[in-house]
Formats: structure tokens, sequence, C-alpha cells
């Protein structure tokens, strides 16, 4: 058991007496379930993967995974993933997607909850249909685009009113333009939870910093750089997180409208392992770069949710408070100042 | 001025948000002249008709329906993603309740654990699934019921810690302290008061697990074969008789797909951010 405590604030700590007290025993047997779970799901097959990892095995000629040691093959597995061309590209292709997506849907969204902050008749559900593409199943969100993005579709016919001429691009069938196809596809449904965020983070800033700003004659920018972001900051960092963390792994969609093509335009590192395996059937092979990624994951996870542990110990205005701590005085003055001087 | 340009962004936002909607629903009403005509795009249904949904689940045994002949509408496979999901939703929340109490109240499992279990969630399942195939052959595991069942629960399950530990995180220490110093047990106690105290909590995270494990796709691609196929992956497989896109048909089955979620969805408004910061913005 680790001694260093990561969150310094859990609420009061059970006393601890010598030896294993009795709430210790009692709060072992509540995770026990859960950790056998684990130890199924994630201890098991982890070593089985790091087993058929160093071998060539593959289930299509009929030897069961035991058997795989007759295929040993030590570390070409890794080795050949490391002078891959085909890994590295999904490997940059998702970096790619993830930046690309989080920061597009960080931006639309946050415009949106400031569009909508102010209250007005009816605004419960103008939230509401904004919320709607969040609650479409992902797949179907796919089959969705893949429809919207036909040459004969409605997306070129709408180009078409604006553009001169018929337009008709190939959207998920171009190389180049696939990509995009799937990332609109992920802007569409994603946004929305940012922008849920946001709002809820908008809604709770402190009105007496922000009306005296206001009152003192601070204008929109200067407020917008120098009050709201500073404040906003952990909840657009959690934010970002949980989506970037999300768009990592995405499949469901893509898969529907380009299978990872036309050729490896679309293949993101979700897409490669389910093509090694189903269209190659290299599993050995697939077990090897899947550790690979695992590693290299779960190095940047326990980065990534530091700050989601330390916000589940703080209400929302404890969380802004926080991002504004070194903040609020003089920044304050300082958006005033701004905002008396333009 | 500065309203009329607020009202004109909303506008736009709300065209680029609501017309893939606005598609599929009319996609499924259409009549098959009308889903994808070449060289014209058809705005809105000139004739609606409810066949599709008919034709999707199975009501209507006419010729011209691509899904009685096969004898297989999708009527299965929405029974089998209610099952699924259901009992993966069960599975996750009998585990996870208990582990997100343990750790919550009795630090159980050290400061690691918390991390160790939210870890799972990041790693993209395309590659935890590729042992878990072979795993699951082997223990017979593969194409059933229990084992979608068994792997919905366990990739939900880290989601139902994290959620409920900030549920019992807001509920003071006393109250099972009382609870015990009135002759509960642990268990008497974590029942009869603490639970009632969590109870919208409880039921928010149990609507979130479902529709996380109805809205799978890659699990049962990898892990079933038609006899458990689930809808979504029904509705990617679907196709005529003459092996061409059915939009029509699919739009119905993608319709029939996004109502549950968003009805349970919007039925925990209230809890959407929490749940989908993993507790991290109470809200």
């Amino acid at each position: 058991m680790s001694s260093e405590p990561l969150a310094p604030n859990t609420g009061p700590a059970p006393r601890r007496r010598a030896g294993i007290s009795r709430s210790d025993k009692i709060g072992a047997l509540f995770v026990l379930p859960g950790q056998l779970l684990m130890v199924f799901i994630v201890l098991f097959p982890a070593l089985v993967a790091v087993y058929i990892g160093f071998t060539e095995w593959t289930p299509i000629n009929g030897t069961t995974f035991w058997h795989a040691y007759k295929n040993w093959h030590w570390f070409s597995g890794y080795t050949e993933a490391f002078g891959s061309g085909e890994f590295w590209s999904a490997v940059w292709r998702t970096v790619l997607i993830t930046v690309v997506c989080t920061f597009v849907e960080a931006v639309l969204g946050f415009t949106l909850a400031m569009l909508l902050v102010k209250d007005f008749p009816g605004r419960g559900l103008v939230m509401v249909y904004f919320l709607l593409p969040m609650m479409v199943v992902p797949a179907v969100s796919g089959f969705i685009f893949q429809m919207l993005f036909q040459v004969d579709g409605p997306i070129n016919g709408l180009l078409s009113f604006i553009w001169p001429g018929d337009v008709t691009l190939q959207w998920l069938s171009d190389p180049s333009l696939a990509i995009w196809g799937v990332m609109i596809a992920d802007i569409w449904q994603w946004t929305p939870l940012m922008f849920l965020i946001f709002l809820s983070g908008l809604v709770a800033l402190p009105e007496d910093q922000m009306n005296a700003a206001r009152i003192l004659g601070a204008g929109f920018w200067p407020q917008f750089t120098r009050l709201i972001i500073p404040m906003m900051r952990p909840i657009l960092l959690i934010a970002v997180i949980i989506r970037a963390m999300e768009i990592f792994k995405l499949f469901d969609p893509i898969i529907i409208m380009t299978q990872g093509g036309p050729g490896t335009a679309t293949q993101n590192l979700s897409v490669y392992f389910y093509r090694l395996t189903s269209v190659s059937g290299r599993w050995g092979y697939a077990c090897a770069v899947a550790l690979l990624v695992l590693i290299a994951l779960s190095i940047a996870a326990k980065q990534a949710i530091k700050p989601i542990e330390r916000a589940q110990n703080e209400s929302l205005e404890e969380l802004m408070g926080a991002g504004a701590e070194d903040v609020p005085a003089e920044r304050i003055e300082d958006a005033i100042d701004a905002g008396a001087r333009a | 001025m500065k309203k009329v340009l607020r009202i004109a962004s909303i506008s736009v936002f709300a065209l680029f948000f609501g017309f893939p909607l606005y598609w599929v629903a009319t996609m499924s009403v259409k009549p098959k002249v009308e889903e994808n005509p070449p060289g014209i795009v058809v705005w809105h249904p000139e004739s609606p008709t409810l066949t599709n949904f008919k034709d999707v689940l199975g009501i209507n045994n006419a010729n011209d329906n691509p899904f009685a002949t096969t004898d297989f509408s999708a009527l299965t496979p929405l029974k089998n993603s209610f099952l699924a999901a259901g009992g993966g939703t069960l599975l996750a929340l009998l585990v996870g309740i208990f582990a997100a109490y343990g750790i919550a109240r009795f630090r159980a499992g050290g400061a690691q654990l918390p991390f160790q279990i939210l870890q799972l969630r990041m790693f993209p399942p395309a590659a935890v699934v590729i042992p878990l195939y072979f795993m699951f052959v082997y223990l017979h595991l593969w194409n059933t019921l229990e084992g979608l069942i068994i792997i919905y629960g366990a990739i939900t399950f880290p989601f139902v810690v994290w959620l409920m530990r900030s549920f019992f995180q807001d509920v003071p220490r006393e109250i099972s302290e009382a609870a015990i110093v009135d002759g509960c047990t642990q268990w008497g106690a974590f029942f009869k008061a603490v639970l009632p105290q969590v109870k919208g909590g409880l039921a928010a995270t149990a609507l979130f697990v479902f529709i996380l494990n109805w809205s799978d796709f890659l699990i049962v691609l990898v892990m079933t074969q038609d006899k458990w196929t689930t809808a979504p992956l029904f509705l990617s497989t679907m196709s005529g008789g003459s092996g061409g896109q059915e939009y029509g048909h699919q739009a119905a089955l993608a319709v029939l797909l996004i109502l549950p979620p968003a009805i349970l969805g919007l039925s925990i408004q209230k809890y959407l951010v929490r749940g989908l910061t993993f507790g991290a913005i109470k809200r």
C-alpha cells in the first residue's frame, strides 16, 4: 500500500490503529468483488497478451493460444512495430484527430456556452436541443454522417447552394477528405459535452466579482481574458482531458463511415488494432503493439487523472475559486483599469 | 444589434447540430424512392410512411419487406441490446457500489486503487479486447450473453466507482456512525443509512451505465456473431436483398436506437455534468 496520500483532503480518514484494524478489513471486503473483476478482465488478459506478444500466433490455423510458444519469436513483434510505417502513421493520425477535435470542440462548446449563459424564456428547451447529439449512439452517428456525406447527399447539396455549380465532393472516398469527415462527425456529436460542462462552470461564476468588473466599466474582452478564463481553467482542463481521452479511443463512427479507409487514410490506433486481428489475422503482433500503446497510455493516464481526482473533493465553487486563487484582487483591478482605458 | 448577432449565432449552431438529426428522422419515414435518388436531394419526405419501422420490427410481412424473408428482423438484436446492456449495468452496479463505498469511507485498497480503476477507462477497448477475445473463446464465453454482460460490467465498473464515490463523499460520516451506535453492523449501516442518502445519485449512475452499454459497438463486433448481435451492430450490417444500402430501414432502426438514451439522458439532466466528468464537476 502506498503511504503517500495523493488526495490531501478526502475528508477525515479513519483513525489508524496498530496492526490491521476492523474497519480496514471491512473496507477490503467492500472492494474485493471489484478487484476480482479487474483481475479477471485486466490482469489475466494482460498476462496472456504479454505471452502472445512474444509469438507469431494466430487462431486461424486452429492452434489454441496455449500452444502459441511453438511460434515463439521474442521481441520481433516489438521491433517490427517500431519500424512499421503503418503503426507510426496510425499513431500520428490518432494524435491529429485527438488534438483537432478536442480543440474545435472546446472552442465551439465555449462559444455556445457563452451565448446561452444569460437566461431567456425557453432556455431550458434550447439546452435540451443542443444536448441531443450527445445522446446518439456513436455507431448511429457514424451511420448518420455516412448518409450525409454521400456524393449525392445533403451536405454536397447544401454546399451547392452557396458554391457555384454542383458540388460533388467524395467526402468518404477521397483520402484527403475522409479524415475531416470523421472529425466533423465527432465534433458534431461531442461539442455538446464541452458546451454542457462549460455552461455549468459559467453559471457558477461568482456574480459579485463579475458585476463589480462590469459596473466599474470593464469591457467584454478584459472580463473574458482576465476573469472568466482564469476562473474556468480547472474546468477547461478537466473537459479537455476527458474528451481527449475519449477521442483517442475513437472507433465506432470510423468503422461505419470508412472502415479506416480509403486505404489507411482514416486508420487510427483503434482501427489499426481491429484490422490487425480481423483482417490480417496477426494476433501475436497485435498483442505486442497493443501492449506498447497501453504502456505509453498508462503513463499519460496517471497525469491525466490527477486534476479529475483533485476536483472530486471540491465543490464547483471551490474548484473555480482555486483556479482564480492567485487572481482575484489584482486581476479585477487590472480588468477594471483596462476597461476604463478602453 | 448585439442581440441580433447573438440570436444569429445561436441559429447557426442550431442548424449545425439539428440538421443531422432532422435528416435521420425524416429518412426513417421516407419511402424507398425518396431515400437516396441519384443526383437529387429530397430535402423533406414527400409521402411519409411508417413502413420502414414496421419492416424493421418485423410487423410487416409484405413481400417487399427485405427482413421478412430472412426471418431476422431488428427485434432480436434490440432484445439482445436490452439484455446485455441491462445485465452489464446490474453487474457494474453490484460490484462498483461496494467498491466505491469501500474507497470513499474506508480508503480501502490505498490511494492508488482509484487511479488503477480509472486507468481502465483510458485504455482503448480495441486493444483490450484482443486478448479477451481468445480468452473468451477458450472459456466458452465468446458469443454468449454471459460473456457480453461480464465485459460490459467490467468496462463500466470504473465509471460506477468514480461517480458513486463522489456521491458517497457527500454523505456525512456521522450518518453511518450514528447507525452503528444504534446497533447496526457496518453492512446494516451501509444499506439502511447510507444507501438511502444517495438514491438519486444511484439512479443517475444506473441510467448512465445503461446508456454507455447500450451504445457499445466494438465489444459486440468482436465478441459475438449472429445470435447475440445487438442493435448497433445489426444496423451496420443491414442490407437489402440486393446487397445495397437500406437507408430508410437503417434510419428507422437508428431512431429506435436513439430514443432510449435520449429519454433516459434527459431524465437525468441534473446529473449529466457530474456523470460525464466522473464526478469531478458537481452540478
